[in-house]
């Protein structure tokens, strides 16, 4: 449904591009989680994908014709739903969506009914005369959302949907998003929560800088990732073999922990000996459970992200 | 479809405006309570009302002339206060503001103003309390001029012709002094309520920044951007309700002073036989200036605390030198050139010149002119400087 080509992008007086080379492909019926620290250039994709920012280098498709004839014909096939709350707090539910399908271009029954499906869908049907302003934190991101659904995008990008709400409204908001997708829309959806994708992405890609570092379903990018081990030795020991035990791959020292991304023809047994003669004791073994997360800090590196 | 997203957009401008509490005092409590308080503040001001004013008349000439001036002076300005026993003691008086001017007839008044030789001295003073109106002071002091002068004239007439005097009536039946009902300085009122209606009408500019910055923070401009709605017609739609609010402000703001300001006992603002069209013509001219300054503006904007300081800053600013808060016609002729670089000043006079002078739309032409094209230079601009702004 929608194809990024060699997107790139520079902002005027950066020195380093905001995008790089960005291809990837979000389907109807999936899913496609994106995942990036601050700086990845989320924000920008999303820019683009919105109309906000002129192509500079690439190509973005929607079924095969460019972004901008897509948006001229219908600019309501491609939705955001942004991480802010994108609406009018001193309108009520109602008006809000009133307000939203008229920009859409939604009349008469037409307009009402899809009022009243998005009412539903988002389970807002009870708050339709309380001003927006008065939502809770849950109920806006709920508004956020049947905002974006009103005119039956074909494909939604979710900018953090779920950041400052309740367990219970995350959750109900993971299964709407997931119910979009089963009934054929395309579905992007960017976080910072690695649970979040692994329930719901059909497709994962992980950006840094501007780069896709890795791209594919959610267990292809596991079976990627280096073999991980996780030994219980005590701080003292964890620190001083974390530099001496270079050659075995990637170590280092996490709290009492020593972590090991076993380099290609080390086997853990080896690995396992040699902490053993050097006089550790070893209270803890695990190895094998490689997750998300894993993969993202390994790819992302662990320094801080402020910009 | 480009009407019903217009149609969408302006419903919720209005919606959101008519729960901002701060806009719709802004925009209509204020200047309602501007034209009411300053009205009444300055009415003695624009019509100085001297003929009640507490005064005493110290009369130390004991001649038949010295008498018939009070008597003449009493006729006209009432009744005095008792005198003072010592001039200090009237002096300390006229420095409290108990008496605001005191009258001193000096020994020999009657005497000199019988002569036909070159008075010797000063005979008949005027003292004011430091506070009274120069304007005023300089009326008393010319009134009594005028009538020492007539009542020399009429004892010398008498005391060569033989001739008797005729009361005090010659000079007042020799002058008369008009002032038309249109035209020349206004009124308190006159002045207030156009004055006060083109600030509030200005005042736009604080409510429409208000919204675009929340719009922009909130992120509600991207939405509206990537639901392919064109700047232009955000632009439109920000506008066109506060063409009916300027209209909406003007009934107002002209029915206060009909109607309102003569039960506050101040007099009323007369509409009868102004040219309508010329006024319908103006207060959309008016309307278009301040829309189009507040969209270009508002554009600039970037945080909540410039759009609630700078709007109105600037309006009071504009307020200031266009005329508003100091008529431009008491301003000093530097000030005056200054006060018409101010489209307040365009928008004041021209109203002034259909509420006070009945002028035609050909009659104000000008004005119309500088505040629509002032207008649509401030739409081209808002166009340019809100496009750039909603590219990411």
């Amino acid at each position: 449904m929608l194809e990024l080509r060699d997107l790139a992008h520079l902002y005027a007086g950066s020195q380093r591009a905001a995008l790089d080379g960005v291809s990837l492909t979000a389907r109807r019926g999936e899913v496609l989680g994106l995942l990036g620290p601050n700086g990845a250039g989320k924000t920008t994709l999303i820019s683009h994908l919105a109309g906000l920012l002129p192509i500079q280098r690439g190509q973005i498709l929607v079924d095969g014709a460019a972004l901008d004839t897509a948006r001229r014909q219908r600019p309501t096939r491609i939705a955001i739903a942004p991480q802010e709350y994108a609406f009018y707090p001193s309108l009520s539910v109602r008006e809000n969506l009133e307000c939203f399908a008229g920009v859409c271009g939604l009349r008469g029954s037409k307009r009402d009914e899809r009022i009243a499906n998005c009412l539903a869908f988002a389970q807002l049907e009870r708050f339709s005369d309380k001003r927006a302003s008065q939502l809770s934190g849950g109920l806006k991101r709920r508004l956020n959302l049947a905002i974006a659904l009103l005119p039956e995008p074909e494909l939604v990008l979710f900018d953090e949907p779920t950041v400052g709400v309740d367990p219970q409204s995350r959750a109900f908001i993971i299964d709407a998003v997931k119910s979009l997708a089963r009934n054929g829309t395309a579905v992007i959806y960017t976080t910072h929560y690695m649970e979040e994708i692994e329930a719901i992405a059909d497709q994962v890609v992980i950006m840094d800088h501007g780069k896709v570092l890795r791209a594919g379903t959610l267990s292809e990018l596991i079976s990627q990732g280096a073999p991980r081990l996780r030994l219980l030795i005590g701080k003292d020991s964890a620190t001083r073999l974390a530099s001496q035990l270079e050659a075995m791959g990637e170590c280092h020292a996490e709290g009492e922990c020593l972590v090991i991304s076993l380099a290609a023809g080390t086997t853990p047994e080896l690995a396992i000996n040699r902490v053993a003669a050097s006089g550790a004791t070893i209270r803890e073994i695990d190895y094998g459970h490689y997750n998300l997360e894993h993969l993202f800090m390994a790819l992302t590196q662990r320094s801080l992200r402020d910009d | 479809m480009r009407a019903t997203i217009l149609l969408a957009l302006v419903r919720k401008e209005l919606l959101a405006l008519g729960r901002d509490m701060h806009a719709l005092v802004s925009l209509f409590l204020m200047p309602v309570l501007f034209i009411i308080i300053m009205s009444l503040a300055l009415k003695d001001v624009y019509s100085p009302k001297i003929g009640n004013l507490p005064y005493a008349i110290d009369q130390q000439d004991q001649g038949e002339l010295g008498s018939a001036f009070t008597q003449r002076w009493t006729k006209v300005r009432g009744t005095p206060q008792a005198s003072p026993a010592t001039r200090d003691a009237a002096i300390e008086q006229l420095r409290q503001g108990k008496l605001r001017y005191l009258i001193v007839i000096e020994r020999g008044f009657s005497e000199d103003l019988a002569s036909p030789q070159t008075p010797k001295a000063v005979r008949a003073r005027v003292i004011a309390d430091p506070a009274l109106e120069y304007s005023i002071f300089r009326g008393t002091e010319a009134e009594l001029a005028a009538m020492v002068g007539e009542l020399r004239a009429e004892a010398l007439q008498e005391r060569f012709t033989g001739i008797s005097r005729e009361g005090g009536q010659s000079i007042r039946l020799l002058v008369a002094a008009e002032r038309l009902a249109f035209g020349g300085r206004p009124t308190a009122v006159q002045q207030n309520v156009p004055a006060w209606l083109v600030f509030g009408m200005f005042f736009v500019l604080s409510a429409i920044a208000s919204l675009l910055v929340q719009e922009h923070d909130n992120g509600t401009l991207s939405r509206l951007i990537s639901l392919g709605v064109s700047p232009l017609t955000q632009l439109a739609a920000k506008g066109l309700p506060y063409l009916g609010v300027n209209a909406l402000q003007a009934a107002l703001m002209l029915a206060v002073g009909v109607w309102a300001m003569p039960l506050f006992g101040s007099d009323g603002l007369s509409l009868a036989g102004i040219n309508w069209l010329a006024l319908i013509v103006m207060i959309t001219a008016i309307s278009l200036a301040a829309i189009g300054m507040a969209l270009a503006l508002a554009s600039l904007m970037k945080t909540h605390a410039q759009a609630s300081t700078i709007g109105p800053v600037v309006n009071v600013l504009l307020a200031a030198i266009g005329g508003v808060m100091v008529p431009r016609f008491i301003m000093p002729p530097f000030m005056q050139d200054i006060a018409a670089l101010s489209p307040m000043n365009w928008a004041l006079e021209g109203l002034l010149a259909v509420i006070l002078r009945h002028a035609s739309v050909a009659e104000i032409g000008g004005d119309i002119l500088r505040l629509a094209l002032f207008g649509v230079v401030m739409l081209a601009l808002a166009t340019f400087l809100f496009s750039r702004r909603t590219r990411a």
